[in-house]
């Protein structure tokens, strides 16, 4: 049954709100896709009208030491970005869960590092990390030695994947809380009864239940690493040797410094599709469709 | 009522928003009656530019003048390239460094300044003849330099009076000896080497260095990489002992190495002469300043890197000759030379600056500033060059890297830096 409030239909107000979304994402999601695609095939330096050409821009990135570098420093990052910011939030949402008194409080504490501004807390930690900055003094007046944060290149990223998890752990472990609330009770009591042991019921029961929560953890980890650009560019600028550089910062040199927006949008286009890629992959591997029968 | 407002609000919406999308590529009406500046966005440059400009427009020698600072809160190359791409740039813009110059005049979107009338006089009359010889692409010449900074190097008076016996250190064997006592007895470091890890940092470490030590030669000749000698390699060897012996730090991102006393030594520019004032006026007083380090007589006037930026002529500019002619006025006028230095204290780019008596009072009353002055004319602008991030990012990666994480040895370091630097230079001709 159509219910009717005034002149328009409930169905008539989805539409329109619906489709404010889709006028937003129309405008800016979808018409610089398809303008990154016409350019990633285009000769254009800025100025003038592009001209089509071919795969050029492609076999130059192909060519291109560090736009390579910067996508194999996703996996580096990813591989130690992913354990951190999974097992921090799991702990969070998990310590949350047990928690009596000011869950909301704490809670956002852990939201605050999500909403403050890279840009602040990526130069707090820079003077944290720095060879002669108050970590490391400490560490030198205590042991005679420096830990290298910025000068190795597993350390620097190390130190990057930190930052990022700090930032991002309050609000992945929210997601999984959200999915922690919604396990039955009956589950774990039934378990109790079958004197399942405590680690059993997480694999069989809790971790199953959560599937979509992790799932999602997962997505956005992938995302962040494939996006990552302020904490790089500010606490290491790529450094040491370019082991920390990334795809976008390659990307916005390219196109803003060197003048090469083709190109530059090719390894847009090429980062999209190896972002996309590897979620679908994570996706058929992990994702599971959870039901109670 | 909900409803109808929910309704009012969404066309309300996509209307401003179709609105706001239109006609973006479209220019505003052209003003001729005004010459629109963009100028450096800081306080000083500001202060600077509001009185040249007033003096212009009351003086009715030409079109009048409208100046804002370049709007931007991150880098100026991106904002005039935003502009010159949405077709909003001024007339004239500032804040332009040589290598993007070069990007610009290969983009066809400056004019060539050589050959405005007035050009020749402008050069004799602000005595930047020499200095002009590192502006010039392909015969043209885009951009005029406004100011000329030398990167010299300050030191902590109080450590090379305990470590150096007062004198300050011109070679690298008096780095060496005060690096050795200073790291003994205070477990501090005796210089800053590593300038930083961004491209343009090779400016204030490297380069600078390679220009003293080789008496300024150019680090990139005809599309090819030129350090890769007895110079580059005396550079190289400097930067690796001082890291094997644990004499720098592979940063200092924690402070000011010279306010915390963390380092004896660093290279710095005059601007930041009125920084340190402002700051840490202790530090400041405290502070002696000498020539970039080189294996050659103390006495020697050895080149050193000029931090150099420049005024330009945006071809589609409706009032190039005006523009020219309120540019030739600001940069020939000694007075306004004068203003420059007083309210930035940077270098006006010209080389009579320690003999021209305009500029006597201000010297004597600023012996930093008047150090910094006597190195204008050896201080060398970068390469001039379109892939000037290239070059430099490699030399970061091959050269200077390697050699504060001590991953390859100096000459391979070179050997590496050059090679690499032809083959970029090769696939962008």
């Amino acid at each position: 049954m159509r219910e009717s409030i005034g002149r328009i239909s409930e169905v008539q107000i989805g539409a329109l709100l619906a489709l404010s979304y889709l006028l937003f994402s129309a405008v800016f999601w979808a018409y610089p896709f398809i303008w990154l695609t016409i350019l990633s095939f285009s000769d254009w330096r800025f100025f003038g009208a592009p001209s089509f050409s071919g795969l050029h821009n492609l076999l130059v990135v192909l060519r291109d030491p560090d736009f390579w570098g910067g996508l194999w420093n996703v996996i580096r990052f990813f591989s130690i970005y992913f354990p951190i910011a999974f097992a921090g939030s799991l702990g969070f949402a998990f310590g949350l869960k047990h928690i009596g008194h000011g869950k909301a409080f704490i809670a956002l504490c852990f939201l605050l590092a999500n909403i403050s501004s890279g840009v602040a807390f990526s130069l707090v930690f820079t003077k944290l990390f720095s060879s002669t900055g108050p970590i490391n003094n400490f560490v030198f007046s205590c042991f005679g030695f420096r830990i290298p944060w910025m000068s190795d290149p597993t350390l620097a990223m190390l130190a990057i994947a930190l930052v990022v998890a700090w930032k991002f752990i309050g609000y992945y472990g929210l997601i999984i809380y959200s999915g922690l609330q919604t396990i039955p009770r009956d589950l774990y009591d039934a378990a109790l009864l079958d004197n399942t042991p405590p680690f059993k019921r997480l694999l069989r029961i809790t971790l199953p239940m959560i599937n979509a929560q992790l799932i999602m953890v997962m997505v956005f980890t992938i995302l962040v690493s494939f996006g990552i650009f302020t904490e790089p560019y500010l606490i290491t600028g790529g450094g040491p040797l370019g082991r920390t550089n990334t795809p976008l910062m390659v990307i916005y040199e390219t196109a803003f410094r060197r003048l090469q927006p083709g190109h530059a949008a090719m390894m847009s286009v090429i980062v999209a599709t190896a972002s996309y890629v590897l979620i679908r992959i994570a996706r058929k591997l992990m994702e599971r469709d959870v039901k109670l029968a | 009522m909900a409803l109808r407002a929910i309704r009012s609000l969404w066309l309300a919406g996509s209307i401003i928003l179709l609105t706001g999308c239109s006609g973006g590529h479209k220019r505003s009406p052209p003003d001729a009656q005004v010459i629109k500046l963009w100028v450096g966005p800081n306080e000083a440059e500001e202060s600077f530019w509001k009185v040249a400009v007033a003096q212009w427009n009351a003086s009715g020698q030409g079109l009048p003048v409208s100046f804002t600072t370049i709007p931007t809160s991150g880098n100026s190359e991106e904002t005039v390239l935003s502009a010159l791409v949405a077709q909003t740039e001024p007339d004239v813009s500032t804040n332009i460094f040589s290598g993007f110059a070069m990007q610009l005049a290969n983009l066809k979107q400056l004019e060539p300044l050589s050959s405005m009338p007035g050009y020749v006089d402008l050069v004799e009359r602000r005595h930047m003849t020499k200095l002009m010889l590192n502006w010039q692409m392909n015969g043209n010449v885009y951009a005029i330099p406004l100011y000329s900074n030398p990167a010299l190097i300050w030191w902590r008076a109080d450590v090379l009076a305990k470590y150096a016996n007062h004198q300050i250190p011109r070679t690298y064997e008096d780095v060496y000896q005060l690096s050795e006592r200073y790291a003994a007895a205070e477990h501090h470091y005796g210089f800053r080497v590593f300038a930083g890890r961004s491209w343009e940092d090779r400016w204030f470490d490297f380069i600078a260095f390679y220009y003293a030590a080789s008496n300024g030669r150019a680090y990139i000749e005809n599309g090819k990489a030129t350090y890769d000698n007895a110079a580059g390699l005396k550079v190289a060897v400097f930067m690796d002992r001082m890291y094997k012996q644990g004499w720098t730090a592979a940063d200092f991102d924690a402070g000011d190495p010279l306010v915390s006393g963390m380092t004896a030594g660093a290279v710095h520019g005059p601007w930041d002469l009125g920084t340190f004032q402002r700051l840490y006026p202790g530090t400041m007083k405290n502070i002696v300043i000498g020539p970039i380090i080189a294996d050659m007589g103390p006495e020697a006037h050895r080149a050193t890197f000029a931090d150099s930026k420049g005024i330009v002529i945006f071809r589609s500019s409706k009032v190039k000759q005006e523009a020219f002619a309120f540019i030739s006025w600001v940069l020939g006028n000694e007075q306004l030379n004068l203003l420059w230095l007083q309210k930035t204290g940077m270098m006006p780019a010209r080389d009579d600056l320690l003999r021209n008596p305009v500029f006597t009072d201000f010297f004597d009353t600023h012996p930093e500033a008047r150090v910094y002055a006597t190195y204008v004319d050896v201080a060398t602008p970068p390469a001039l060059n379109e892939n000037t991030i290239d070059i430099q990012k490699v030399m970061t990666q091959e050269l200077v890297g390697p050699l504060v994480y001590r991953t390859k040895a100096p000459q391979a370091a070179l050997d590496d830096a050059a090679a690499q630097t032809d083959k970029i230079l090769r696939i962008h001709q």
